[in-house]
């Protein structure tokens, strides 16, 4: 089963063009979802769980119109939205069991396992009797992964998830998805480039509701491979490099800043070739999709 | 420090929107108010100015609602705010004084609260020049010190008083919900001092305890005339200043209180949920579910759905708080659920609980829809819960039907709670038929529809509005205008009315089976409209983040498919068809006559046939009626056959008749040819020819037809019924113009552009051509009758005279009655399953017939039967006819008349009091011995149509009603009576429209005088001359004149018999009583009492006399006294006793304004003073005693 997205666009009524023209194949296994806020992703991630719909443009998953047959998509949907609240004065267990009904869990003994191993799963077990309103941001997190699985989605959508999570509870999340993600189809929308280096198969980088760059990790780090450089510069010097070179992040490392640059030739200049990571694929998607609307201005 | 919090606080506000929005609403509501006569809050503007100073202060005394609103709205976010937006830390990080902080803060809102209030002036004051242009008659001018006034007693101590509980409770709790509770705890003390207005014994105690200062107000100002409305106001004296007083020191020690146990530390916040676990390695294997989505699932879903929501609610702070003063609501209303007037109450009846019942919850219950509507449609998004939950797989119907099951579930709780609290307060009144069926339906179905209609167009304005805040908006905006609207464009049909279908008069002869059908159409109209309304809720759910309306209408456009289409459809299909069975049924087969339809007929009958008044008619000498009645179809056909003889001595060409609205006649006259025919005015002339000549005599044949066709928007004939059919004479043809068909009010006159109504011709001595008419009728004297009706084969029917014959013909019953003496052309005709209660005395039947289960009363109804009988046979004069019928009919109508020999009485009053309280006035022995009086006072000497006209029948019938108490309760409880008439005669010259007559020309409409003055001169003079001088008199005037023919008598007839009988030193009396109006301000300044070497006591009272002549607009002026009043003690009553032992009454003749007394009594009284008995016309009753101090 694969979800094929073709042409979708969406513009909001304040005239932000969420989607333009996005075109999107999602095989089997972990997807990422790269860009940064307001790129787009939540668009697409909502539109994809029949929360929202397209301007035009069809997704496709299996034999199912996304945006056509809501109600078919969400039976076999998991669905983790990048914040979500709980009720006041319920419990996590009545909570886990009320979804899991309305997810078409009917058999109520089938629940009661189906909703004890969830808990289980993600350590709330001994919580289960507790209010979700008193949960800890960690704990909502864990309670919202649990829920998504409820009833063996076939795609599942997790959009920031790893928000509240610190760095173990990240990896543990991280394990538990990849076991899942094996035979269906997982959509991990992020802004950290980690998180896709260590998980997905395949990737996609979004930036402005439009897909700069989709295919295998890998593939995108062998096309930047002998082109990205790196040095230290002095303060105030940034704007000169930017001049000169295609910089394409610039961080602080012990207070001083060392940009990265994109250059298919040796700059020279005290630049230093580094391997490329998913984080300089992701940076130069951004600036190249940049440079080029501010040709298309200038032109 | 403070000036720099309070003029922040003032400023924050003056930026806000809020104070200027509700200073609009109040002033757009009162210039509605003063400008219309449609829109009203508060009491109603009539004989005074539309911009009087009692109307400015009452408007002023109303807003204390809208007051308490909007203060708490202030004053709350004044407290809190720096709780709510987290800058508690920031600024009490600062070195300020808490004192300079929460007084800044305090009064800088209630300054803030108080502006919009003003809107009352602003409102008036436009009215006055905008509306005042075109009607100046009705706008006095500006009166500076009512709005003053209004302010300083109402405005600014209500807003601070509210302010400082609102805010004590804001910083202790800091919690909006605890502000609002205490909110609602003032409007409780304002209705439990609104109950205790019920009793005359309990006014100071409700004066002081209503924390607006309303009921005091009310109470102030109760006696007021016209003029004294149009000139006075209440400023800050007397009960007003003492209970301003003390509510204001009461908010006044919550703001101290507050402040000083305020502190700035910060709270703690309840700890969350540790969590030392982390997403654990456990591997464990999630188990493989089967999923399913068939109707089952669907159905196992919406349950699971209906009880997370109604969790949700029940456990709410919000709810507990409304539910909690629903119910504490309806224990108050119950335990002040006294009726009926005279201070007693009736017995606890299930349709008067649910009344009762229904009043109180209303308000909770479209406060619960309109509250939790929102907050349930809007949980998921608030919650930020909508993504999650609108991803699932289960169809939006669930959602939403389980929604609305929930608030159903709500409100089905509290209606349970409230029939639990009726059914408690019923057995524990020693009430045991409790008629749980009668709740169950008119109170728990009909009540549960009428909320579940308003609480789907509630969720239908939260779904298609952007946000909660637009959503309440729109709900609230959507009910005014269905309120205020309707009244508004006068439309009265219920196809218009929204939710509007259980309109009916419940009664135990019949339950609610004639409105049956008119019920169970509308509803099922407003059913299917609803659920119309909730398909289109359900299309239109919100479901995903889809908010940009043209891909929401394309969406549901979309999902308009499948069953939520056929759903759809068939609401849609089914409310066409029920409405056109509606419109057919209500506009088409009956008809829909509003109001102002109604008054323009009255003003065009007026207008033009008003010159025929006076036109010499032939008058009605003999009547035969054949009546058939089938009361299970609500069919009559009464045929009628009429001996017309022309009594005056011209010749008479022309007869007007008048034919009863709603009914068919057919009109068959002799030698008379149809000359004019109105329809529209139901009103016909014909032409005799030959002329009638004098003493010659026509026979007048009629049929008239009453057919129950389909269903009515309002049953317009709630004279015939299924079971308690009461009829009277007046739906046979009228001969000659009826006055009675006039317009009577006012301001309707004005609006249709008819003059002043002419009052009464003036009374004049010796009168013949003006006295042909009595007051009752203008188109026959003294007539026989003769009746043949038939009803069905279960009910008795009774109409005037004996019963001559009784059988049963084809299954229907058969009744003969004639009439044994000729009387008042005026009968009615009844039909109901009857029980009988029976006694004959001198050949006399007395009767009581009454509904199976109401024998409650019987007994005493039949023992004053009796009394009333013998007391007026042996003081008045003989009784003519051979029955005296009490004859019990449905309570689509209050009240008890009297016909010749029969009197029929509703079942709301009399035959449901209940006597057993302590003390209480015995309304069914009042109410037969008053109808019982007409029998001689009425029907057998009747007033000519002429001022006074009712001092004959009404006030002696009064008259003889007190005498029978007298007998049966003895002299000295008849205080509490007439305690009770004084109150109600001064409250009603308050509302006199006209002028106030004295008793001897008063006006036939005129009940507040021919009744309870009446009733109070009577008693006086009777205690004056004596009961032996009085009744000579009356026994005169019933030889001179019972069963006269014209010219009839006059009030001159009863003032002159009387001044007969009084002795000389009395003679001033006449004069006072009957031709003046005549008030005294009686008062009792000392009453002490000193303990003599015997044992008894002597005992000294000082008291104040004033006596005032009033003129017609209430004027009074003070004039010389020289009259006996009485003066008297009275020990402490026993327990459980309202009235105390009299140890001393004494009358005394009284010259000058103030006076010494000194009397011995046995023991130490009480109470001691001035007219103690309250035979007086007291401008102020409750100062006459005064408790007495031992020295």
């Amino acid at each position: 089963m694969e979800l094929r997205i073709e042409n979708l666009s969406k513009t909001y009524s304040n005239g932000v063009k969420a989607l333009d023209d996005v075109s999107l194949t999602i095989p089997t296994g972990m997807f990422g979802l790269l860009g940064p806020n307001g790129a787009g992703k939540s668009t697409l991630m909502r539109t994809l769980a029949t929360l929202q719909d397209a301007d035009s443009g069809t997704a496709i998953l299996g034999d199912l119109d996304v945006l056509r047959q809501k109600h078919e998509v969400r039976k076999i949907l998991g669905y983790l939205p990048q914040e979500f609240g709980v009720y006041q004065k319920v419990s996590a267990i009545e909570m886990l069991d009320h979804l899991a009904l309305l997810k078409g869990v009917r058999d109520g003994r089938e629940r009661k396992q189906l909703v004890e191993a969830l808990l289980n799963r993600v350590n709330l077990y001994q919580h289960r009797k507790k209010a979700l309103s008193g949960f800890s941001g960690g704990m909502k997190q864990r309670f919202g992964i649990a829920q998504a699985l409820i009833g063996d989605p076939r795609l599942i959508i997790v959009d920031e998830p790893t928000a509240g999570l610190d760095p173990s509870e990240r990896n543990r999340f991280y394990n538990l998805l990849a076991e899942i993600g094996e035979n269906v189809i997982v959509i991990l929308s992020t802004h950290i480039v980690e998180d896709v280096k260590e998980l997905c198969t395949n990737m996609a980088i979004i930036n402005n509701g439009r897909v700069l760059y989709a295919g295998a990790p890998a593939a995108a780090l062998e096309t930047l491979s002998g082109k990205i450089w790196r040095r230290q510069i002095g303060k105030g010097e940034i704007e000169d490099y930017q001049q000169q070179f295609r910089v394409i992040s610039s961080k602080l490392v012990a207070g001083q800043p060392i940009i990265r640059i994109f250059s298919p030739i040796p700059p020279g200049d005290g630049f230093r070739a580094v391997e490329p990571d998913l984080e300089d694929v992701f940076f130069a998607q951004i600036t190249d999709s940049q440079s080029n609307e501010r040709d298309e201005e200038e032109s | 420090m403070f000036t720099t919090f309070f003029s922040f606080e003032v400023r924050y506000w003056m930026r806000r929107l809020m104070v200027y929005v509700f200073l609009a609403v109040v002033t757009f509501l009162v210039y509605l108010a003063t400008s219309s006569d449609n829109v009203q809050i508060g009491g109603g503007v009539d004989n005074t100015f539309r911009n009087a100073p009692f109307v400015i202060q009452n408007f002023y005394a109303a807003m204390s609602f809208v007051m308490l609103l909007m203060t708490t709205a202030f004053v709350n976010s004044a407290a809190t705010r720096d709780f709510t937006q987290d800058t508690a830390g920031i600024v009490f990080s600062t070195p300020i004084r808490k004192t300079d902080y929460l007084l800044g803060r305090f009064l800088g809102s209630v300054v803030v609260a108080v502006v919009p209030i003003l809107g009352v002036s602003l409102g008036i004051v436009l009215a006055s020049l905008i509306a005042g242009a075109g009607d100046p008659e009705r706008y006095t001018a500006y009166n500076f010190f009512a709005h003053l006034n209004s302010i300083l007693v109402f405005a600014v101590p209500n807003t601070f008083l509210i302010g400082a509980i609102i805010f004590a409770i804001a910083i202790w709790t800091r919690s909006t919900i605890a502000s609002f509770v205490g909110a609602l705890a003032l409007l409780i003390g304002y209705s439990l001092a609104g109950g205790l207005l019920q009793d005359l014994d309990n006014q100071t105690l409700a004066m002081m305890i209503d924390p607006f200062g309303i009921n005091t107000y009310n109470l102030v100002t109760k006696y007021w005339t016209a003029s004294d409305k149009n000139n006075l106001s209440v400023g800050l004296t007397g009960w007003m200043l003492a209970n301003r007083l003390l509510w204001v020191g009461i908010g006044t020690i919550f703001l101290a209180v507050s402040v000083w146990r305020f502190t700035f530390t910060e709270r703690t916040k309840r700890g969350k949920a540790k969590d030392e676990e982390v997403l654990s390695q456990n591997y464990a294997r999630i188990p493989s579910v089967q999923l399913t989505d068939t109707a089952a699932t669907n159905l196992s879903r919406f349950w699971s759905e209906v009880k997370i929501n109604f969790r949700t609610i029940v456990k709410s702070t919000v709810f507990v708080v409304i539910a909690l003063f629903a119910i504490i609501d309806v224990m108050v209303t119950l335990y002040h659920s006294t009726g009926e007037g005279y201070g007693i109450s009736s017995l606890p009846v299930t349709y008067r609980i649910i009344h009762l019942l229904v009043g109180s919850s209303s308000l909770f219950l479209i406060a619960i829809i309109t509250f939790f509507s929102g907050a349930m449609i809007w949980r998921e998004r608030e919650a930020k819960f909508d993504e999650v939950y609108d991803a699932l797989p289960f169809p939006t119907w669930v959602s939403f039907c389980a929604k609305f099951a929930a608030l159903m579930g709500i409100v089905a709780i509290l209606l349970a709670l409230d029939i639990l609290c009726g059914v408690a307060f019923q057995s524990l009144k020693g009430f045991h038929n409790f008629q749980l069926g009668l709740y169950a339906r008119d109170f728990f179905l009909f009540q549960l529809l009428f909320f579940g209609f308003w609480a789907i167009l509630a969720m239908l304005s939260h779904t298609i509005a952007p946000n909660k805040y637009v959503g309440y908006f729109i709900f609230v905006v959507v009910f005014m205008v269905n309120a205020f609207m309707a009244n508004y464009f006068e439309f009265e049909s219920k196809m218009l009315r929204f939710a509007s279908f259980a309109n009916y008069t419940y009664s135990d002869f019949y339950g609610i089976a004639p409105y049956f059908s008119q019920v169970f159409w509308f509803g099922l109209y407003w059913f299917l409209f609803c659920g119309l309304l909730a398909a289109i809720t359900a299309l239109m759910w919100q479901r995903g983040r889809e908010t940009h309306y043209k891909n929401r209408f394309r969406q549901s456009f979309r999902n308009f498919r499948g069953t939520i289409r056929n759903v759809g459809i068939a609401f849609l299909l089914g409310f066409l068809c029920i409405a056109g069975w509606v419109y057919y049924n209500t506009l088409v087969v009956n008809k829909v006559e509003a109001r102002p339809e109604r008054q323009k007929k009255a003003a065009d009958y007026e207008r033009q046939f008003k010159q025929y008044e006076n036109l010499p008619q032939p008058r009605i000498v003999d009547v035969k009626y054949n009546i058939e009645l089938f009361p299970e179809r609500r069919d009559l056909v009464m045929r009628g056959e009429e001996i017309l003889q022309n009594k005056t001595d011209k010749p008479i060409d022309n007869v007007h008749l008048n034919l009863a609205v709603n009914f068919e006649t057919d009109i068959e006259l002799e030698r008379a040819a149809l000359e004019m025919n109105d329809e529209r005015l139901n009103y016909r002339i014909y032409t005799l020819s030959p002329a009638l000549q004098p003493n010659e005599t026509i026979k007048l044949n009629f049929t008239v037809k009453y057919s129950n066709r389909g269903f009515e928007n309002d049953l317009s004939q709630e004279q015939i019924m299924p079971n308690g059919t009461f009829f009277n004479s007046t739906i046979a043809p009228q001969i000659g113009y009826q006055p009675g068909t006039e317009l009577q009010e006012r301001n309707d006159r004005r609006r249709q552009g008819l003059p002043e109504k002419e009052l009464m011709p003036r009374l004049e001595r010796d009168c013949t051509t003006n006295c042909m008419n009595t007051y009752i009728s203008n188109n026959s004297d003294w007539v026989n009758v003769e009746t043949v009706i038939s009803t069905a084969a279960d009910q008795t029917a009774i109409a005037p005279g004996s019963l001559v014959r009784e059988w049963t013909e084809n299954g229907r019953r058969y009744f003969h009655y004639r009439l044994d003496h000729k009387a008042l052309n005026f009968y009615s005709f009844l039909s109901a399953r009857y029980e009988v209660a029976r006694e004959i005395v001198n050949g006399v039947n007395l009767e009581v017939y009454y509904h199976k289960g109401h024998e409650w009363n019987v007994p005493k109804m039949m023992n004053a039967l009796r009394r009333t009988y013998e007391y007026a046979t042996a003081n008045f004069g003989e009784y003519k006819h051979k029955q005296l019928r009490i004859i019990e009919f449905p309570r689509v109508g209050s009240f008890a008349q009297a016909f010749p020999g029969s009197m029929p009485y509703s079942e709301s009053i009399g035959f449901i009091a209940n006597l057993e309280t302590p003390d209480a006035i015995d309304m069914a022995t009042y109410i037969v011995a008053h109808e019982i009086g007409h029998q001689w006072w009425a029907h057998q000497v009747c007033g000519a149509n002429m001022q006074g006209a009712t001092s004959l029948s009404e006030t002696l019938a009064q008259y003889t009603a007190l005498m029978v108490m007298e007998k049966e309760y003895g002299r000295d409880m008849m205080r509490k009576f007439l305690q009770y008439e004084a109150d109600a005669y001064l409250r009603g010259r308050g509302g006199e429209l006209m002028k106030e007559q004295p008793l001897q020309t008063v006006e036939a409409d005129q009940g507040y005088i021919h009744y309870n003055k009446g009733s109070l001169v009577m008693y006086y003079l009777k205690e004056m001359i004596g009961e032996d001088k009085v009744n000579a008199a009356l026994r005169e005037i019933i030889r001179n004149h019972a069963y006269k023919d014209a010219p009839y008598p006059t009030s001159y007839v009863l003032t002159d018999a009387l001044r007969g009988q009084t002795p000389p030193e009395f003679q001033y009396l006449l004069k006072d009583l009957f031709e003046d109006i005549t008030l005294f301000a009686n008062r009792t300044i000392e009453a002490s009492a000193k303990k003599r070497n015997d044992g008894r006591f002597d005992v000294t009272i000082k008291v104040l006399t004033q006596k005032l002549k009033a003129d017609e607009k209430g004027l009074e002026q003070e004039v010389p006294i020289d009259d006996f009043i009485e003066i008297g003690a009275f020990a402490a009553p026993e327990s459980s006793k309202r009235y105390g032992k009299t140890l001393h009454r004494e009358r005394v003749k009284i010259n000058k304004p103030e006076n010494v007394f000194t009397f011995t009594v046995d023991e130490l009284p009480e109470k001691a003073g001035i007219d103690p008995f309250a035979l007086l016309v007291d401008r102020q009753p409750d100062d006459n005693l005064k408790s007495v101090s031992e020295q």
